[in-house]
């Protein structure tokens, strides 16, 4: 459907031009790449197991129970001790653990009690531990990748369903544009966040984390979808009234057709343009939430929940809070970097140069 | 956070006491001149006249043998010196003024009745026994189960009006009212007293239903109402004397101009008190002002105290003791701060997890046990309270003779919990490592809690469930919303604690009777009725339902003996250990403060039944001190370091 034409070729140099936006966005899709294997480089779990001659490769699938490895327990097995195990054994098995052999859940107090650890090589918590002595890097990696998971999540919804009504209210206007119109306004004066705390206190408990989340994300885009809807339709009332759309009519194109196919690749720029904003916002809200506790189920790892935590300790644990602060701030630079970046290649009027 | 907490046990403790029976009010007269309520009240106490009777001092029995307990150790330090501010952070601002009626239970109330408010006579908090307040001296009929009072006749009101035995005759009318919105006092005012007479303005005496060791703090342990306060009496009770302070016997007053709502309060020293010169009152209650200023963050209210802004904060938490103010601290080194623990020996909360024995997997009794030998305890008390709290054996600890000697909670073990898994069925992990039946149904249930400030406890016990193959799905809920999930008794597995008073024996009626688990648990022949369902809004959060429960529940409330009485709580503890419904958790058998040099408690004070440092009002601010401390802080002189610990009632 949008296939490369030579404007959009033209944009798309233009936005490599741009250097800052550009890097930004391979910092971005690096990370994201990162992110997808995070289990590889940020786990409990090693990544390979060479036990009496056979090999195992524990990161994804099954649990081995410590019995696999000739340990005399039956639950998960603690790949940090069976290395050092068989280190001082010296029968010629291995374990290869992942960069940081920590999951961001398991409390490893190194110093006998659950607090807050500085950061440390030796130990292998290179951003020190959290007040119950969890991994901060664990914790902030998976927090992210969950953040940016959701933001996926929530800029899609919400891009489909202000498009969609949006285009509609501009395209067929009249009547339909002035009820929905109005609809909106008392939609949009809804408060939020105390919607949030009231369909979280009904929800029952033992509906799983996965579907929490869902819901949450559902709670979100519900209550964010109407700012969309504005731009799109005042957009598609301006296309409307162009010759082509015209066109289209009198040859007896369908109304799906002449906004999807018509319209819709002349309002991309807007669209395109407001995206990473909406990344932006999702990232903060759900940040937000966490900080406040109507976020994410606990344990979940989040960087909201590390923000609380570090703000708690401000004078005792700096670490926490530089780590989980450095992060959002350069998450969310990076996303508006490329924002700018796209804003500007998709100008039409080159004279404003964006440096 | 203890303070939090303590307010919450209260509130629960209050807010589900059983069920509310609404007392009658058809008894009320149409208006005769008398001053708003006045008439209603008088009709009322002539409809009950088996309840409210009215002799004179010659009715009084003969022989009664008068005491006072004059020869008790007077409470505080003569050193104390009055004036002086005080200056305190509140995490709220009260909702309300009243100390009864709805939102009337939140923390404050413990500066507007509980430790400030006078009742007839008080617990001593060294020896337990009781010390005269506003009775001059009372007097025990065992055999009829009534404590004669004479009140004293200086007693006044913060008002200027006296107190009389009419201000106890309306308190009964008053707490059963349906206007102030209140079951359980409605219940408890109806339900454990049965008579009380007026002899002449300061004598009266009290029944009680019950013939109990603790008949005298029954009865001795209340507190008047000042009739001639409440006048308009109505349906708009809560509204009318929302912020309105009542008239206090106390020797704290608010004033109205000091009520900036949202944002600060302050308690203001009656300089008439009526009982300033008495023993046991005269050395407290220093402080010309007590100023409370709201800050909502316990990290923001730290700081406050480290400014010298706050005069004391709770080091209750281990970060705090250990971390955030360690004895290296060069506040502490340099002996502007002092930092003080006290043991103390009273009833503890029980903390631990309650057991909804009415969920399908939670009504088998190995799984229970299995969720008992799974739940590391001893890891959080070691490793997040840093070995500082003990771990509760039973549901009922502190009790002295009433807690069971050699209970002791079942400790984590792998092995064990694995053993009575299996024998529930469950025997094989499943891809997670968590246990699963033949049906394919997994070991999980909800570990919920109300308690926001421990939910790295709960994270932590999650792990450690998870190497025996159960998993804890973890719910942190704004108390709120917690309390109601557990009075719905839609929870699994329910993290909290019931505030405990200073009782002399512990409660099971409210939590382990079959009445407030079911209606009609059992049918007439014993056997469990197959129809039966849960009943909702009690306190029995187990949904414990034995028949023998209930035979010992009942043995124990009609017990008069002391012995018998012991007995039955350690067969009760025992049924109850044995039924495995409640995971004992931690109790904190100390309390620990950092306070600034200037504000001063007598030498050597260690309260043996204290809750708290502030609770007995004996401490006094310095106000010379203050500015020496203020100047040294600037020109950078040093006291001697002060780090105490009062070991003398560790258990």
């Amino acid at each position: 459907m949008f296939a490369l034409t030579p404007q959009t070729r033209k944009k798309l140099r233009r936005f490599r031009q741009i250097k800052r936006g550009y890097y930004s966005f391979l910092i971005l899709a690096g990370l994201s790449a990162l992110l997808a294997c995070g289990e590889l480089l940020i786990n409990s779990r090693a990544l390979v197991v060479s036990y009496q001659g056979e090999l195992y490769f524990p990161t994804y699938g099954d649990f081995h129970p410590g019995t696999d490895f000739g340990l005399d327990y039956d639950y998960e097995t603690n790949y940090r001790d069976l290395q050092a195990r068989f280190d001082e054994a010296d029968e010629g098995n291995w374990v290869l653990l992942p960069l940081v052999p920590y999951n961001p859940y398991e409390n490893n107090a190194a110093g006998g009690v659950f607090r807050p650890q500085p950061p440390s090589a030796a130990s292998q918590h290179y951003l020190g531990t959290d007040t119950t002595s969890r991994d901060i890097l664990a914790r902030l990696f998976y927090g992210t990748r969950i953040a940016l998971l959701f933001a996926l999540g929530f800029t899609l919804s919400v891009y489909l369903i202000g498009i969609a009504i949006g285009c509609a209210m501009g395209y067929f206007g009249g009547v339909f544009d002035l009820v929905l119109q109005r609809v909106i306004e008392i939609w949009s004066n809804v408060p939020f966040l105390y919607m949030v705390i009231i369909i979280f206190s009904v929800i029952p408990s033992t509906v799983a984390v996965p579907t929490r989340i869902s819901i949450l994300l559902l709670v979100m885009v519900l209550f964010s979808w109407t700012g969309m809807t504005y731009y799109m339709r005042t957009e598609t009332y301006k296309e409307k009234a162009r010759d082509y759309v015209a066109a289209a009519r009198i040859i007896g194109a369908s109304n799906t057709r002449i906004i999807f196919r018509h319209i819709m690749p002349n309002v991309l720029s807007t669209l395109i343009t407001f995206m990473p904003f909406t990344v932006v916002a999702a990232i903060s809200a759900i940040t937000a939430l966490d900080f406040l506790g109507f976020g994410l189920p606990v344990p979940t790892p989040s960087l909201g929940e590390l923000l609380k935590q570090g703000t708690a300790n401000l004078r005792t644990a700096p670490w926490i809070v530089i780590s989980a602060f450095g992060t959002l701030v350069a998450l969310l630079t990076l996303v508006t970097f490329i924002g700018e970046a796209i804003r500007e290649s998709f100008d039409p009027k080159t004279f404003s140069v964006y440096r | 956070m203890k303070k939090t907490l303590y307010c919450l046990f209260f509130s629960l403790c209050v807010a589900g006491c059983g069920e509310s029976p609404k007392e009658s009010t058809d008894t009320a007269a149409s208006a005769d001149g008398l001053p708003g309520v006045t008439a209603e009240v008088e009709a009322y106490y002539a409809a009950n006249p088996d309840f409210f009777s009215f002799k004179t001092p010659a009715d009084l029995p003969t022989g009664l043998v008068w005491e006072n307990n004059n020869h008790l150790p007077e409470i505080g330090s003569p050193d104390a010196v009055k004036g002086g501010t005080q200056n305190a952070a509140l995490q709220d601002f009260p909702r309300t003024l009243r100390t009864v009626g709805p939102d009337s239970n939140g923390g404050f109330r413990t500066f507007l009745l509980d430790d400030t408010g006078m009742t007839m006579a008080h617990l001593h908090p060294e020896t337990r026994d009781l010390y005269p307040g506003l009775a001059e001296s009372w007097a025990i009929d065992e055999a009829a189960r009534t404590v004669y009072v004479k009140l004293d006749p200086a007693a006044r009101f913060s008002d200027g009006e006296p107190v009389t035995a009419d201000d106890y005759l309306f308190m009964f009318w008053f707490y059963r009212s349906p206007y102030i919105m209140a079951p359980w006092y409605n219940n408890f005012y109806s339900t454990t007293y049965t008579n009380i007479t007026r002899y002449d303005d300061h004598t009266i005496s009290i029944t009680t239903r019950e013939l109990k060791p603790d008949l005298d703090e029954r009865v001795l342990l209340l507190r008047p109402i000042p009739q001639h306060f409440y006048t308009d009496m109505g349906d708009d009770f809560s509204e009318r004397y929302q912020w309105e302070f009542e008239p206090t016997t106390g020797a704290y007053i608010i004033r109205p101009e000091d009520v900036r709502k949202g944002r600060s309060i302050a308690l203001t020293r009656n300089k008439d008190w009526w009982a300033k010169d008495k023993k046991y009152w005269r050395y407290r209650f220093n402080p010309d002002r007590i100023q409370f200023t709201v800050i909502r963050d316990d990290a923001k209210t730290f700081e406050a105290f480290k400014r010298g802004d706050v005069d004391q904060f709770g080091l209750g938490l281990a970060e705090y003791w250990y971390e955030k103010l360690p004895d290296s601290d060069p506040d502490i080194q340099a002996g502007y701060i002092h930092k003080v623990m006290y043991y103390n020996q009273r009833p503890r909360p029980n903390f631990g997890l309650w057991i909804n024995t009415a969920q399908p997997l939670l009504k088998d009794r190995e799984i229970r046990l299995g969720i008992n030998y799974a739940t590391n305890w001893e890891l959080v008390i070691e490793k997040f309270f840093r070995g500082d709290n003990t771990r509760m054996n039973t549901g009922q600890e502190g009790f002295g003779d009433f807690t069971h000697p050699t209970i002791t909670a079942r400790t984590f073990d792998i092995s064990k919990a694995q053993a009575h898994f299996a024998a529930a069925g469950f025997t094989e992990r499943g891809a997670d490592g968590i246990l699963v039946n033949d049906q394919g149904q997994r070991l999980a249930f909800t570990l919920a809690t109300g308690y926001e400030s421990l939910r790295d406890v709960l994270t932590i016990l999650r792990e450690e469930a998870a190497k025996a193959g159960l998993e804890l799905r973890i719910e942190v809920l704004d108390s709120t919303v917690g309390w109601k999930k557990v009075q719905e008794k839609q929870h699994d597995i329910f993290f909290t604690a019931f505030g405990v008073f200073l009782e002399l024996y512990p409660r099971f009626w409210e939590h382990y009777h079959s009445d407030n688990a079911y209606d009609k648990a059992f049918l007439e022949d014993g056997s469990v009725n197959p129809e039966r369902k849960l009943k909702t809004q009690t306190n029995n959060l187990e949904s414990f339902a034995i028949l023998e429960m209930d035979q010992l529940i009942e043995r124990y409330r009609r017990s008069s003996d002391r012995d018998e009485m012991i007995q039955l709580a350690h067969r009760m503890t025992e049924l109850h250990h044995e039924h495995a419904s409640f995971v004992p958790g931690f109790y904190q058998g100390f309390f620990r403060i950092g306070h600034w040099r200037w504000l001063r408690y007598p030498e050597g004070f260690s309260h043996k039944h204290a809750q708290g440092p502030g609770e007995a009002f004996v401490h006094w601010i310095d106000s010379d001190m203050k500015a020496e401390t203020e100047a040294a802080r600037r020109s950078g002189e040093r006291f001697d370091p002060v780090i105490r610990v009062y070991d003398q009632w560790a258990e």
